[in-house]
């Protein structure tokens, strides 16, 4: 028989524990509620769980590179808010592209102020939530926004299907794919991991933190606008607070997924798990006829759990050492 | 429009009682979360309009942005302003109650706009002025019934209900109606399910997914407003599920162009800027004196796909 | 008089010159945009102004700590909203039924230990776990709120007591009762940071992390009495506001992380912690609320409340940084 010592057991939680933990919780769900793990249930989980799903990528970047972004949920708005109005005034394409621009174009600005000014990414984008919100309300006047043409192809991103796949998990994979590589694979994925291991040694091994970070604002607002065309397209209309609060999901979705807020660690993969993770317990509990409510503080518990084997892996110890 | 040649005696008597000076009645108003959606955002709109057309009428117009605390700072500022009248769109209709007594005692009268504060704070306002929202709910009912018996399933339809923002006046009296009118019309409809939507398009798309994921069999949805109810119908045509009666309240554009559409059974028409308007209209009546009903309803008609001819597209 | 440089004055106290400009703003542009024939500056638009910042400002109190200790707490607005339920379903409660009025110090402490509880849990987890304090408080930021859903639902919890009420509204010295909580917590905050060990270490823990474990200081209880503290001040802001209310709907409280975190960073106080003031804090606190008053004051909407406020804030970090940049080259000079 395999024994274990405790220090291995820590070891090898940290590594493999919240992996094993969610089998765990997959096999009571399913076991409990058949539908669960229907075919049905499980597109539709991973369907609802692609908006949180692009977004959480474009953040990944952003937190690997030792930073923040709660503006995206407020962005994600103003991009759905944006594309629905140009829809109608200047046709499809050209109104994705021109939202694409603009939202990449915020992206720049929070690029700049954290990666080349140098301010805390909290408090930019803690600003950025509230002045983008402002934006987008001075910009629709703070009606809704909807397409009249119900039977405009620019519903397909949200709507459609292809050889029986929904769009919108094409569009995650294909994004989790491309953006995966060039994390992982790539010079420029090797800067930022550098760049949020060790900002100061980064620099000063020749490599622009400045230009690292600038482009992780951009790769995150480049998934926020995404995300927006694939809610636009997904309802067609939307309220000037569609975004809201998501930022939170999202950021939970990439801590589960291990990436460290330090900055350094994390990588698409994971964060993908991480996304799945938290779709698929809010659907269990949702189909257990909880309420939502409970989901939040099964997340809390997670979320801490998740961290905390983590970091009792790497150390070792179970508990912290701090005095 | 009877409404408007009633506005208009209005400001002939006003001008006439106060006539000379520029405007001789300051009215404040605070509103509970403007830019939220589009029904709030065009009453806005429709007050300051309406208030800057009467050259009598200096409006002060505030926002309280959602938050409770803030509302009662604004009402607490109009009263240190001393505005003649205090209009208050309730964040929360218990909350506002202490504040509102503070209005009373500083001598300026409160009218309660859209949706009415708790009964314990009757004493304190001159009076409210907006939809009577347990008839929309019955009306509602009435015409989800009606609907039924056409079609034959009046015996066994199930029937799913998302309600407005828990908390909140409008809702609690909407969804009161609706369920109490209900089994008088239709004894044998059930209701299987009832979920807040929050009066937000998103929250109730994502209410009806997890009805459509619990419940094989719905035949009808009620919506404590149109904006939900899209949001339902969204999540049904997602999930491919057709045949589903659709009824709502506060017809907004996008439910009358899905009335049109085919899609969306029947609503109740609620005009923001009748809202707006009667609301300023209530304040400058009690301000000259007026009697003013204490609980003063503008009316809201049924529309259905059968009669929506008869109304024009809301404007929000 | 050359002698006064702009930017020493700048640097001693900005936040109270960023006051003293809206003040004027405020006043010369509501003399033209207003309706009001009071002018912005009236005593008792000060005196309102001070009251509608005890909510925000008191939680802020605690945050100032928590930052200069070099933490952050996410959580103060869920924290908020569970010690207002606390309060009113105390008060409802038909144990105490037969108290009459001296139902409201149990309510009180109640809500008061519940409040404290939280932010010791809080506390706890990030000292045992060693998991970062903003992840900690990001999770507990979800789970308190879905606690708060646990009691009612998503209805409303209520309960109007006029003795509670007219004990709230009523004013001391001219000043409103919320206004001696506020006025109260700064000084004894104050006091606290400035006077003794607690608080100088709190600015070493902060400083340095490493050094202050080395010279002996134990950075965990210290880190948990600070989250202890700030979950009793967010528990006294809901106590004071909601006394005067009576009714908290769930929602409550959401977004108040955003305006606390903004009014300390707008004192001046530090993200990376060992720096920062708390007569600051509360120059930042009245800051925003005068902001948030005086917009409404010459009729600016909602979106240019938002835009404004969240520029300002991105700004004020800009200034900061410049100004202090500029100071360090002159000390090398």
């Amino acid at each position: 028989m395999l024994r274990l010592s405790k220090d291995e057991a820590i070891r090898f939680l940290g590594k493999q524990g919240i992996l094993a933990a969610f089998v765990i919780f997959m096999l009571v769900f399913a076991l409990a509620e058949a539908k669960f793990i229907s075919a049905d249930n499980v597109l539709s989980v991973i369907r609802s769980s692609a908006i949180i799903g692009v977004m959480a990528l474009g953040v990944t970047f952003v937190v690997v590179s030792g930073n923040l972004d709660l503006s995206i949920g407020s962005m994600m708005s103003f991009s759905t808010i944006v594309v629905l109005d140009l829809h109608d005034k200047i046709g499809p394409v050209l109104a994705i592209l021109a939202m694409f621009s603009l939202t990449l174009l915020l992206g720049a600005l929070i690029g700049f102020l954290v990666g080349y000014l140098r301010l805390n990414s909290l408090i930019v984008t803690l600003g950025m939530l509230s002045a983008i919100h402002g934006l987008t309300l001075t910009y629709s006047g703070g009606k809704n926004m909807d397409i009249s043409d119900k039977s405009s192809w620019f519903s397909f991103f949200g709507q459609d299907s292809v050889m029986g796949i929904p769009v919108p998990i094409l569009i995650f994979a294909l994004l989790a794919a491309l953006l995966g590589i060039i994390l992982s694979k790539t010079p420029f994925g090797r800067k930022i991991y550098a760049v949020g291991g060790n900002g100061t040694a980064a620099t000063f091994s020749g490599i622009s933190r400045s230009k690292t970070v600038f482009f992780c604002y951009l790769i995150s607002s480049f998934c926020v606008a995404t995300a927006g065309l694939i809610q636009a397209s997904r309802s067609l209309g939307s309220q000037n607070t569609v975004g809201q609060g998501l930022e939170l999901e999202v950021l939970a979705a990439v801590i589960l997924g291990g990436a460290s807020l330090l900055g350094g660690a994390g990588t698409i993969a994971k964060t993908v798990v991480g996304v799945l993770m938290l779709g698929f317990i809010q659907n269990g509990l949702l189909l257990m006829g909880l309420q939502f409510y409970v989901q939040f503080v099964v997340t809390w518990v997670i979320i801490i759990l998740a961290v905390w084997l983590d970091i009792a892996g790497k150390r070792g110890k179970l508990w912290s050492p701090l005095a | 429009m009877k409404f408007k040649t009633s506005l208009a005696t209005a400001v002939a008597t006003a001008s006439l009682v106060l006539s000379g000076g520029a405007a001789a009645m300051t009215i404040g108003i605070t509103q509970n979360n403007v830019g939220v959606d589009s029904y709030q955002t065009t009453y806005d709109k429709a007050f300051t309009e309406a208030a800057r057309a009467n050259p009598n009428i200096d409006a002060v117009v505030l926002d309280a942005g959602g938050d409770v605390a803030r509302q009662i700072a604004q009402v607490e500022d109009l009263i240190q302003q001393g505005v003649d009248a205090i209009i208050i769109w309730p964040t929360n209709g218990e909350a506002v109650v202490p504040a509102v007594r503070k209005a009373k005692r500083a001598g300026i009268p409160v009218i309660v706009t859209n949706s009415n504060i708790s009964k314990a704070g009757f004493d304190f306002i001159s009076a409210f002025s907006g939809p009577d929202n347990v008839t929309q709910g019955k009306r509602s009912a009435e015409i989800m019934c009606d609907k039924f018996k056409s079609m034959g399933i009046a015996s066994t339809a199930k029937v799913v209900h998302i309600t407005g923002q828990p908390g909140y006046t409008t809702a609690t009296e909407r969804a009161e109606g609706f369920e109490n009118r209900l089994p008088e019309v239709c004894p044998q409809v059930t209701v299987i399910d009832t979920q807040p939507g929050d009066w937000n398009r998103e929250k109730s798309q994502q209410v009806m997914e997890a009805f459509l994921v619990k419940y094989d069999n719905i035949d009808g949805v009620y919506a404590g407003d149109d904006n939900m109810g899209v949001g339902a119908l969204n999540a049904a045509k997602a999930a491919g599920r057709d045949g589903i009666i659709f009824v709502g309240a506060t017809n907004f554009a996008v439910g009358y162009e899905a009335m049109a559409a085919g899609e969306y059974w029947g609503s109740i028409y609620q005009s923001p800027v009748d809202d707006a308007k009667a609301a300023l209209q209530t304040a400058v009546d009690v301000l000259n004196g007026k009697d003013v009903p204490f609980l003063n309803y503008f009316d809201t008609p049924k529309i259905t796909q059968d009669n929506m001819s008869n109304y024009t597209k809301p404007v929000f | 008089m050359k002698s006064i440089n702009v930017k020493v004055l700048l640097k001693a106290s900005p936040i109270w010159i960023f006051i003293l400009f809206e003040l004027v703003f405020f006043s010369v542009a509501g003399s033209y945009l207003s309706l009001s024939d009071k002018a912005f500056m009236d005593v008792d638009n000060m005196l309102l102004l001070l009251k509608q910042s005890a909510p925000i400002g008191i939680i802020a109190m605690g945050m100032a700590i928590i930052m200069i200790n070099g933490n952050i707490d996410l959580s103060v607005g869920a924290t908020f909203a569970i010690a207002a339920i606390v309060l009113l379903e105390t008060m409802s409660s038909p144990m105490f039924e037969g108290l009459g009025d001296w139902v409201i110090p149990i309510a009180w402490g109640a809500a008061l230990l519940v409040g404290t509880l939280l932010g010791a849990i809080n506390g706890l987890i990030a000292w045992k776990t060693g998991v970062d304090a903003f992840i900690v408080t990001l999770g507990s930021m979800l789970g308190f709120r879905g606690l708060v859903f646990m009691f009612n639902g998503e209805n409303p919890t209520s309960h109007l007591n006029w003795t509670l009420v007219d004990f709230a509204e009523a004013q001391f010295l001219g000043l409103h009762t919320a206004t001696w909580f506020l006025l109260v917590v700064t000084a004894a905050i104050w006091y606290l940071m400035n006077r003794t060990v607690h608080g100088r270490n709190a600015y070493a823990i902060g400083n340095n992390r490493e050094a202050a474990v080395n010279a002996g200081i134990r950075v965990g209880p210290h880190m948990m009495i600070n989250f202890m503290l700030i979950g009793f001040l967010a528990a006294l802001s809901a106590v004071v506001f909601y006394s005067e209310s009576g009714s908290v709907n769930p929602n409550d409280g959401q977004l108040y992380e955003l305006w606390i975190i903004t009014a300390v960073v707008l004192g001046g106080t530090k993200l990376t912690g060992g720096s920062g003031s708390i007569l600051s804090t509360l120059g930042g606190v009245i800051a925003i609320q005068l902001l948030r008053k005086g917009l409404g004051h010459i009729g600016a909407d909602t979106s240019t409340v938002n835009l404004v406020i969240g520029s300002i804030l991105i700004l004020v970090l800009f200034l900061d940084r410049q100004i202090n940049i500029k100071g360090r080259e002159e000390l090398k000079v």
